[in-house]
C-alpha cells in the first residue's frame, strides 16, 4: 500500500467545467457549462419488477434520494392504476416535508450563506460554512446541524432509512405511524417552524438589511426573464408532493397546466453537441435558442419558479413571507435569479408548517395503508424535487416487469437557464481591463449556485460531488486563467 | 440572538443516538450499482465476514459531506474505503491517506454539501466528538460513469489483489488493541 499525497486532477477535469470565451477586446463572447455523462440508468432499470424501482432509484444519487423514491412510488401507483388511501398519502408527504427541511437547510447554510453572510468577494479560505459560523456564532451552527439531523431522523423513522428509503409500495406505504411516534414528530415539527422563521429573519437581517446585497439581487447581472414551472394543488398553491404542473409565462399568465401523464405534450428536450445534458423546453413554444424573454421556450423549475407559478402558499406563515417577497421585489413574477435563495427559505418555512399540519392530522395514524393494485401498464409520477420538477415515466408488461424508463430530473429542467445565467453574469462581471479575481469568479459561480444544481442525477452522476473548473480563454481559445475548486464552498 | 434562544427552548436537545459501542468503524463509501464506484462497499461487505470483531462496526453508505461527518461521530477510529481517480495512478493501486494529506476521494468531496475536511473542521469548531484516528483507503478505479453491478475488467482482474492488500492492512490493525496509538504506529510503518 502506498502512502502518498493525492491530487486527483483527472477527477476535477472530468467534472463540472465552466468555459468562458473572451472576444479580442476582452469582453465575454460566450460561456459553456459542461458536466460529464453518466450512462445507462434507465437501461439498468429494464427487466426489473416496477415495485423495486422506488428502492433502486434512491441509489442514483445520495443528495435527493427521497425525491426519486417519491416520484418512483407515484409512477408505480400510476402503473398499477391505483390511488393510495389518505393515511398513506399523508405519511408519504410528511416524509417528504422532512426531506425538504433537511435539504433546504443544507443549501442555505452551507452553500448560499457563505456568499452573503461572509461576502461574495471575501477570500475563498473564509467563504465557507466555517466562515458563516464565525460570523453568526457557534450556537447557530450547532442549531443548523441539529435541525438538519432531526429532519434526517424523521425520514429514517418513516422511510426505514434516511437515504435508501423503503417507504413506498404501489398503492400505499409499508408501515404506519404509532401515536407515540406521531407525538414525537409533532414536537420536532414545531422546532422546524421556529427554525424556518429564524432562517428568514436571518436572511432579512443579513441580506435584505444590506443595500449592496439587495442591489446585487435586484440589479446585478443575474436576472433572466424566463417562464416558470411548478407543481400546484387544486387551489393553485405550491405543493411538492401532488397536483398538476403549472407553467406561467414571463408576465405571470398561465401558459399551461397539465397532469403528470400529459408531460410529453408540454415538455421536449433538445440535445446540444457540446453538452452531455439535455435542454428541456416548452414544446408549444419551441426551442428558440439560449435566449430569455416571452418568445423563448426556456423555462426554469426552481424554488422561485414554483412561487411564480403558484397563486400562493398553502400555509399561513409561508403565505405572509410569500407576499412580503413579491411586495419587496416589485410584484409577480420575479426574475431575479438570486431571489431563489429567498424563495428557498419561504419553502423551508412552508415545509415545516406543512409537516406540522400533517402530523397533527387525525388521518396520519390511520390503519389503512394500502389500496389493492390493478393490472400494470404505464404510469408517470411527478413531484417537486428541491432542484426542480422531477418526472418518472415507466412502461411495464402485464406482469409489472419494466420495459422502458424515462426520467427528467430537477436540475435538467434548469440546464439552459443555468448556462444563460452564467453567460449573463460573466458578461456583466468580466470586462476588458478588469482583473478577473477570485471574487469575480465566485460571483459568476453564484449565478448557478442559486439553482442549487445537483448534476449527480442530472447526468446520472456520482452522489453529490462535483468539483469545478473555471477556464477563461482568449479569442484564440488559449486558456489564460484557470481556477479549480475542489468544492464550491472551499 | 433572542430568536435563537427561543428556538433552543422549543427544540430541546436531540439525543445522540449515534453513540457507538464499537471502537472502530470501517466505512465503505460508494455506489454499488455504479461499476467501480462500488469498490468500497463491496470490500467492506466482504471484510465484515472475514474479519468479524465485537469492537468493529462495518457499514456502507453512498453519501458525502455532512452525512459522513454525522456518521462517524462517537467512534474512536474510523477507516473509510473509497474510490479515487488520480492523474497517474494505475487501476487497482491502493493508497493509504489521512485527512492531513489528501485532497479528495470520490465521496469525500461534495459540490452540494460541505467537503469532508470542511465538515471535520466544522465539527471541531462546534465541539463535536471527532474520532482520534481517521484513515482513508482509496482504490484507483477506471469506470464510474456506467450504471452496472459489475466492475470494469481492469478492476475485476485485480479485485483479489486489492482485497488482499486491504485485508493485510486491516487484519493487524483490527485485531490489535485498537487504540489511537496503535493505529498511528501502524500508519508510520506503511
Amino acid at each position: 500500500m502506498k502512502r502518498i499525497t493525492i491530487d486527483p486532477i483527472t477527477r476535477l477535469e472530468g467534472h463540472g467545467k465552466i468555459e468562458i470565451f473572451l472576444k479580442d477586446d476582452g469582453d465575454v463572447e460566450n460561456v459553456y457549462f459542461q458536466v460529464p455523462e453518466l450512462r445507462g440508468f434507465e437501461k439498468f432499470c429494464e427487466g426489473r419488477p416496477v415495485e423495486e424501482l422506488s428502492q433502486i432509484v434512491t441509489k442514483i444519487c445520495g443528495v435527493c434520494p427521497g425525491c426519486h423514491h417519491m416520484a418512483s412510488g407515484k409512477a408505480a401507483d400510476a402503473v398499477y392504476g391505483v390511488e393510495p388511501p389518505p393515511t398513506a398519502k399523508k405519511i408519504r408527504e410528511l416524509f417528504y416535508m422532512a426531506h425538504f427541511v433537511h435539504s433546504h437547510i443544507a443549501h442555505f447554510y452551507a452553500l448560499a450563506a457563505p456568499d452573503f453572510v461572509v461576502g461574495p468577494t471575501a477570500p475563498a479560505a473564509e467563504r465557507n460554512i466555517l466562515g458563516v459560523i464565525g460570523k453568526v456564532g457557534v450556537e447557530i451552527g450547532t442549531e443548523v446541524i441539529k435541525q438538519r439531523r432531526i429532519a434526517q431522523e424523521i425520514q429514517a423513522l418513516l422511510g426505514g432509512h434516511q437515504t435508501h428509503v423503503v417507504l413506498n409500495i404501489p398503492g400505499g406505504v409499508r408501515k404506519g405511524l404509532t401515536e407515540e411516534q406521531r407525538a414525537d414528530i409533532e414536537e420536532k415539527a414545531k422546532g422546524f417552524v421556529e427554525f424556518g422563521k429564524f432562517s428568514i429573519k436571518l436572511f432579512e437581517d443579513v441580506v435584505l438589511g444590506n443595500k449592496d446585497y439587495v442591489d446585487i439581487i435586484v440589479n446585478g447581472p443575474y436576472n433572466l426573464t424566463l417562464h416558470s414551472m411548478g407543481l400546484v394543488d387544486e387551489n393553485n398553491k405550491v405543493n411538492f408532493y401532488d397536483g398538476k404542473v403549472r407553467v406561467v409565462d414571463t408576465q405571470g399568465k398561465e401558459h399551461c397546466k397539465y397532469a403528470p401523464e400529459e408531460y410529453m405534450e408540454y415538455v421536449a428536450e433538445r440535445v446540444e453537441p457540446w453538452s452531455y445534458l439535455k435542454f428541456p423546453y416548452l414544446k408549444k413554444i419551441g426551442w428558440k435558442g439560449f435566449v430569455d424573454g416571452q418568445d423563448s421556450g426556456v423555462y426554469h423549475a426552481t424554488p422561485l419558479s414554483r412561487l411564480n407559478a403558484a397563486d400562493g402558499m398553502a400555509t399561513p406563515l409561508a403565505q405572509i413571507e410569500y407576499e412580503k417577497m413579491y411586495e419587496t421585489l416589485g410584484g409577480k413574477p420575479v426574475h431575479a435569479t438570486l431571489a431563489m435563495h429567498w424563495a428557498r427559505l419561504i419553502e423551508l418555512l412552508y415545509s415545516a408548517e406543512r409537516a406540522l399540519e400533517l402530523v397533527t392530522d387525525p388521518d396520519i395514524t390511520g390503519k389503512e395503508l394500502r389500496t389493492p393494485v390493478n393490472k400494470p401498464d404505464e404510469g408517470v409520477g411527478i413531484v417537486e424535487a428541491q432542484r426542480g420538477t422531477l418526472t418518472h415515466h415507466y412502461w411495464t408488461d402485464e406482469k409489472g416487469i419494466v420495459k422502458k424508463v424515462n426520467i427528467i430530473v430537477g436540475t435538467t429542467n434548469n440546464n439552459a437557464p443555468i448556462c444563460m445565467s452564467l453567460k449573463k453574469a460573466a458578461q456583466g462581471l468580466i470586462k476588458k481591463g478588469v482583473e478577473v479575481s477570485d471574487g469575480i469568479l465566485n460571483m459568476v459561480e453564484m449565478a448557478f449556485r442559486a439553482y442549487d444544481p445537483c448534476f449527480s442525477c442530472a447526468t446520472h452522476s456520482l452522489p453529490g460531488e462535483m468539483p469545478l473548473i473555471v477556464n477563461i480563454r482568449d479569442a484564440e481559445g488559449n486558456i489564460i486563467q484557470s481556477v479549480k475548486r475542489d468544492n464550491c464552498n472551499c | 440572538m433572542l430568536i435563537f434562544i427561543e428556538l433552543e427552548k422549543q427544540s430541546g436537545d436531540v439525543e445522540d443516538n449515534r453513540m457507538k459501542k464499537a471502537k472502530t468503524l470501517v466505512l465503505g463509501v460508494g455506489n454499488e450499482i455504479l461499476s467501480d464506484d462500488g469498490i468500497g462497499p463491496k470490500l467492506v461487505s466482504r471484510l465484515k465476514g472475514d474479519l468479524p470483531h465485537s469492537e468493529v462496526c462495518y457499514e456502507n453508505i453512498c453519501l458525502g459531506g455532512l452525512e459522513i461527518i454525522e456518521f462517524i461521530r462517537g467512534y474512536q477510529n474510523v477507516i473509510i474505503i473509497d474510490a479515487i481517480k488520480t492523474a497517474s495512478g494505475k487501476p487497482g493501486d491502493v493508497y493509504l491517506l489521512s485527512p492531513d494529506h489528501f485532497k479528495e476521494t470520490h465521496h469525500l468531496s461534495s459540490f452540494h454539501d460541505v467537503s469532508f475536511l470542511t465538515g471535520l473542521k466544522m465539527s471541531e469548531k462546534l465541539g463535536f466528538e471527532v474520532p482520534g484516528v481517521i484513515l482513508i483507503i482509496a482504490v484507483e478505479i477506471v469506470e464510474d460513469t456506467l450504471f452496472s453491478e459489475s466492475f470494469s475488467p481492469e478492476i475485476q482482474t485485480k479485485y483479489e489483489q486489492i482485497y488482499s492488500e486491504v485485508y493485510s492492512f486491516l487484519e493487524p490493525a483490527l485485531y490489535g488493541d485498537q487504540s489511537v496509538d496503535q493505529f498511528q504506529n501502524l500508519i508510520t510503518r506503511v
